[in-house]
């Protein structure tokens, strides 16, 4: 009865399943990075297979700082989603001129400001329903 | 372009229910019905219904046409089911308006249902990330609290807003709910319970959010010429307007506490309908958050930007003041069924237009604002009056 298996939260990050595939390959090497649009140069977060500038589909994967800035936080202490496991903290870092909505781990929420540096660090999620590991980028406490 | 008004309104009970989905859609369709006798089922050219998520929650796709079964309506000219997030009931009402005003249909209802507590709290608020973007939010854990707090934590940290004026929200939409017999919540708050009630997401503690809620809400639309016929009190649509600055919290304003998308909605409304903010006798807003509530002061131009903590610090936003604000409880006391919401907004401002609003009535409303959002990137506001446009 494989049609009443569980919901998976996580997106589908293999080859034959994203165009976005790269990115993900990438992450499970310790390396962020996002997408430059081969006919404008323009730069976006999340990634993305269309510019929206130039219309072009043809893109190149370029890296980002390991390191940023922390723009805003917030700590979910209750009311978390089935399958999570609380407090979750979520954050907006900048890197260069983009903001991306990740969540800070291994930090103790005290230790948070503003304006403090935080360091990208990959986060392992359930495996795939084949069996393949999955990895979101995440940051913690830089230093 | 025809003129259009509401010729009818219904509300189901609000609330953690124990009713199927279809239960839900008897109860407003029934409500909305009693409010206009000379309507029947039959008499309806079509149905738009807002719901955002009865394939998790109810395993049913195909809603408009099995609201409409179990209405008894046959559409004729006009079918068609909105999900839009929190925002799905007032994009209903936009279209069957769109519909009516272009002359491709006379008479339309717009009902808006929601059946969420299933089956349990932690897979509800699971559900409720289908709202964010799968891939680079909800994936991470993000549902609706944490976006708003990072607007909440702007506000105060910019413009000095505080717990107390937040919570203050809180107890205002509480009270006025209390005075409602749809809401989710009619026991009314202190300013001490909001601020010693548990916290959800720094800053927001349990009362200064919207609770996750069942319910829903019909409304019936006609053009002036069928209105007329219907009902010495038709509720005239006077203007309308929807603006998306963005979908993730990556490509919003950087400012949090700032929501350029909602200033230019209700510029588009005020513009349509002849008006301005000072015009504007009830205003039912998105107050998903205590946050949103304020920052929905500001942007529509109810008060300068910066000044919503003290706006309903100094009472301003309710019975008295310049504006009465969330009459039958808001977001915060009514709960949010999410395709019923911007639906139940209509429902309030219908009556409070007609005078029929009870307890809660504003002494010679004769023009309302309704204000319904889908996250802080995306508005959507409505104006309403007594005369016709």
């Amino acid at each position: 009865m494989t049609y009443f298996r569980a919901t998976d939260p996580y997106p589908l990050e293999s080859a034959e399943q994203t165009k976005l595939h790269e990115f993900y390959e990438y992450l499970a090497a310790s390396r962020l990075v996002t997408t430059a649009c081969r006919g404008c140069k323009r730069m976006d977060w999340p990634p993305r297979g269309f510019c929206p500038q130039c219309g072009s589909d043809q893109y190149d994967w370029v890296d980002l700082p390991q390191e940023g800035i922390l723009h805003a936080f917030t700590v979910q202490e209750t009311g978390v989603p089935a399958g999570f496991d609380k407090p979750l903290i979520f954050g907006i870092v900048k890197l260069y001129e983009l903001r991306l909505f990740s969540r800070i781990v291994e930090t103790e929420p005290a230790a948070l400001g503003v304006g403090k540096r935080v360091r990208f660090t990959p986060l392992r999620v359930a495996d795939d329903s084949e069996g393949k590991h999955r990895y979101l980028p995440a940051f913690k406490l830089a230093e | 372009m025809k003129r259009v008004a509401l010729v009818g309104a219904g509300v189901g009970k609000f609330g953690v229910r124990k009713a199927s989905f279809r239960d839900l859609i008897w109860e407003a369709g029934k409500a909305c019905f009693d409010s206009i006798p000379a309507v029947k089922p039959k008499d309806l050219q079509g149905i738009v219904v807002g719901s955002v998520m009865p394939e998790r929650t109810a395993f049913q796709s195909h809603i408009s046409s099995l609201a409409a079964e179990a209405l008894g309506i046959k559409p004729s000219h006009l079918s068609a089911r909105t999900e839009h997030m929190c925002a799905s009931g007032t994009v209903g009402i936009r279209y069957a308006y769109a519909f009516i005003a272009a002359g491709l249909a006379d008479l339309v209802m717009v009902l808006g249902v929601e059946k969420l507590n299933q089956p349990s709290a932690e897979e509800a608020i699971l559900n409720m990330g289908t709202g964010v973007d799968r891939e680079w939010e909800a994936a991470y854990g993000l549902t609706a609290p944490p976006c708003f707090a990072l607007a909440a934590q702007k506000h105060m940290a910019k413009y000095g807003t505080t717990e107390e004026q937040m919570a203050m929200v809180s107890v205002k939409n509480h009270n006025h709910a209390s005075r409602n017999p749809y809401a989710h919540f009619q026991k009314g708050a202190t300013l001490d319970q909001v601020l010693c009630s548990r916290m959800i997401s720094t800053p927001f503690r349990l009362f200064m959010c919207s609770p996750i809620t069942d319910g829903a809400a019909a409304v019936i639309l006609a053009s002036e010429e069928r209105a007329r016929d219907l009902t010495d009190k038709p509720v005239w649509i006077q203007g309308t307007g929807q603006v998306l600055d963005g979908f993730t919290l990556s490509s919003l304003h950087e400012d949090y506490s700032h929501w350029p998308a909602l200033k230019r909605a209700g510029e588009a409304a005020y513009k349509m309908a002849g008006i301005g903010p000072a015009d504007v006798d009830v205003a039912e807003v998105h107050d998903c958050f205590a946050i949103a509530e304020i920052i929905a002061y500001e942007e529509l131009g109810f008060c300068d930007k910066g000044e919503g903590g003290r706006f309903v610090e100094k009472g301003l936003s309710d019975y008295g003041g310049t504006v009465v604000v969330n009459p039958r409880g808001g977001l915060i006391g009514c709960g949010h069924p999410l395709g019923a919401t911007g639906i139940a907004q209509a429902a309030e401002v219908f009556w409070q237009l007609r005078g029929e609003a009870g307890p809660r009535q504003i002494p010679e409303a004769k023009i309302a604002l309704t204000h319904n959002n889908s996250g802080m990137g995306e508005h959507v506001v409505m104006v309403y009056g007594k005369e016709r446009p």
